[in-house]
């Protein structure tokens, strides 16, 4: 069953040098006790996608009126964009939607101990006693394989070591039993030998509790371990999306074929490291037509550089915007 | 690739950690008996978790870290040094000889000059150059060698992509000439569709300007595709040392074989690895006693907690620190 549905979700944002589109017509669905993998370089607009699902996009933030962004659930459809009180939020964020950010270690209040935030929130959303709170907090950092929780519970957060911090803000995202977690970029500050650790902890969550993951990050590697399925994101569009094999064994979008091409293979040591050519354009400079064609090596003067390309559907569910994909089908 | 451009014996170095009003103070062991040497022309991979003592171990051969006992010695043919004991007119010719590539481009280049000028300092600190045409042409030169546009040289770096920032950086690096340079993470920050630019430019320059590189990554297989021989660290010792080809395709050193096995690979049905690492790098101030790795090591026996392994060769070129590795199953 369908968790949320985002729907042609156009966010631009104000600057003094002027407009900039951030997101643009990006759509994509999550189920229940799915990973969807969401990977795209810096400036792709992966993060303020992430963020928009709570509303957490900023004051200067405009959202094209056509967007929509559907949380599904059993009392009836949550209409996220269209709230009108920030306050009708709250129970929202934290609650039916949890977040797990990059730098755990900015995401805790450093003079107040761990096991004191776990039990804020939960005693926010849910009508928990604060014993209970305590109990249910250290149960889940224990869950998540802090070992010796109780004592951590009271411990700062500059006690912890960076993997222990990952974790505990798992624990803490988890507490209040999400339908969706969000986890932006969970494992870059980490080692590869935690980062393991916390991959193979998200996926056995998943399993148990059902819920689903949005999983953001500029590492193939990582989404081929853990997602279901992948969307592919570069200067604010999705160019490609579909399940982890049929994006991964058979790229269809040019951009998703160099970012395999450019990446170091340890199974293959002969394989040269092609990069993409060129660079990421600036905000202020977006490509007219396929925002990829400044750096394609496929583009077709005069029709990418001028039509946006449309989705065209390779297979059930493995769908990529690209005008050569069009020439060749009949 | 015969003769070792640097030569470490016994490098120890120590940090204190803050006073005792009695007894000696405490002091973090971030390298703990290095003995290594890099030979010339070669892409040295150094590789490790964070806390490993990697950065650190860079830094002591550009004498940019303290080194507390042991040596470590440079030697092009042409001139020598012995870091820890040069005086301060050997050390600024050695400045000229050694150079490092930061991590963070976006950090490293100071936003109130032109590319120009970034490049140029290394020169005019050193007093390389006698005129102000010769320094142009080096600069122009090195950029050139790095695919810096010659038009950008008179823009300021904030108008450059995290690619093009890097590109300054290492043209900066090398515009003295150096024969060695630490590049300490420097692709670390970087998007993969750039990442694989630099990577292939270092490599170019390394043979086009006959440089040591020594390439300190925490990423394995950035490693794997670039460097010709590869140096795992562990909490301030070494664990292996061996060809590049070799340690992938059989490490031997218990922990190497866990960080290879940790690596998320492209297939995503590939079977699960069954050579996870539990718990975490302990804490460098307080090591475990004997071999280091010993508190996550699947193999570990009583004399491993005692004894402390040495580096001793193996059939394949390599070195590795551990007393059971021929006893190993295979990976």
């Amino acid at each position: 069953m369908s968790l949320l549905s985002v729907q042609d979700l156009t966010i631009r944002f104000r600057t003094e040098e002027g407009l900039i589109t951030a997101v643009e017509k990006v759509s994509f669905d999550i189920a229940e006790g799915e990973i969807l993998g969401l990977v795209g370089e810096s400036g792709s607009g992966k993060s303020v996608t992430a963020k928009s699902l709570m509303r957490l996009m900023g004051d200067n933030a405009v959202v094209d009126p056509a967007s929509r962004i559907t949380l599904h659930r059993q009392g009836g459809d949550l209409d996220v964009l269209g709230l009108r009180r920030e306050r009708d939020m709250r129970p929202v964020r934290g609650g039916e939607i949890s977040m797990v950010f990059q730098e755990p270690m900015a995401s805790f209040a450093p003079a107040i101990t761990v096991g004191a935030q776990m039990v804020e929130q939960l005693l926010i959303h849910t009508n928990l006693s604060r014993k209970a709170a305590r109990t249910l907090s250290i149960d889940m950092l224990a869950r998540v394989g802090i070992s010796d929780p109780a004592r951590r519970f009271d411990q700062y957060v500059f006690e912890f070591s960076g993997g222990m911090r990952q974790r505990a803000m798992i624990a803490m995202a988890l507490s209040t039993k999400p339908r969706l977690l969000i986890a932006d970029e969970p494992t870059t500050a980490l080692d590869v030998t935690i980062q393991a650790q916390v991959l193979e902890l998200m996926k056995e969550l998943v399993a148990e509790f059902r819920m689903g993951i949005l999983f953001i990050t500029h590492d193939l590697g990582v989404i081929a371990q853990t997602a279901d399925r992948v969307a592919v994101m570069y200067l604010g569009n999705l160019v490609e999306t579909g399940t982890v094999r049929d994006v991964i064994r058979t790229p269809a979008h040019p951009y998703t074929k160099g970012l395999l091409q450019a990446l170091p293979r340890i199974d293959d040591l002969d394989a040269p490291l092609v990069p993409v050519p060129g660079d990421i354009p600036g905000p202020l400079d977006r490509p007219e037509g396929c925002v990829f064609h400044t750096r394609c090596a496929v583009a077709i003067s005069g029709q990418c550089n001028t039509q946006i390309p449309q989705d065209v559907t390779l297979s059930p569910g493995h769908a990529a915007r690209c005008h050569a994909l069009t020439k060749d089908t009949p | 690739m015969t003769t070792p451009l640097i030569r470490i014996k016994g490098l120890e170095t120590h940090y204190p950690l803050g006073q005792r009003l009695f007894g000696p103070a405490p002091v973090l062991k971030a390298l703990a008996g290095i003995d290594l040497d890099i030979p010339a022309g070669s892409f040295f991979g150094l590789v490790g978790e964070s806390g490993s003592g990697k950065t650190t171990l860079g830094r002591a051969i550009l004498k940019a870290a303290p080194i507390t006992s042991g040596s470590v010695s440079y030697d092009d043919g042409q001139s020598a040094f012995d870091i820890g004991s040069m005086d301060a007119r050997q050390e600024r010719t050695y400045r000229s000889r050694a150079q490092l590539i930061f991590q963070d481009p976006y950090a490293a280049l100071s936003p109130r000059m032109t590319v120009r000028d970034i490049i140029a300092e290394p020169l005019e600190v050193m007093g390389l150059t006698s005129s102000r045409a010769e320094t142009d042409d080096r600069v122009r030169e090195i950029a050139k060698k790095c695919r810096l546009n010659l038009e950008h040289l008179r823009r300021f770096p904030h108008a450059f992509s995290g690619g093009q920032r890097q590109r300054i950086s290492i043209a900066r690096a090398l515009v003295s000439g150096p024969k060695f340079v630490v590049a300490d993470e420097s692709v670390a920050a970087l998007d993969v569709s750039i990442q694989a630019d630099i990577l292939n430019l270092l490599k170019a320059l390394q043979k086009d300007l006959s440089l040591t590189l020594l390439f300190i990554s925490h990423d394995l297989s950035v490693v794997a595709h670039s460097c010709d021989t590869v140096a795992v660290m562990y909490l301030g010792r070494l664990v292996e040392v061996a060809p590049s080809r070799s340690l992938f395709a059989r490490p031997r050193h218990p922990y190497t074989r866990a960080l290879l096995s940790a690596i998320p690979t492209l297939d995503p049905d590939a079977p699960p690895k069954m050579q996870r690492l539990t718990g975490e790098i302990p804490s460098p101030a307080d090591p475990p006693p004997g071999c280091r790795f010993h508190t996550r090591c699947p193999f570990a026996q009583a004399r491993c907690r005692q004894e402390v392994p040495e580096l001793a060769p193996t059939q394949d070129g390599g070195q590795v620190a551990c007393h059971f590795w021929k006893d190993l199953p295979d990976a």
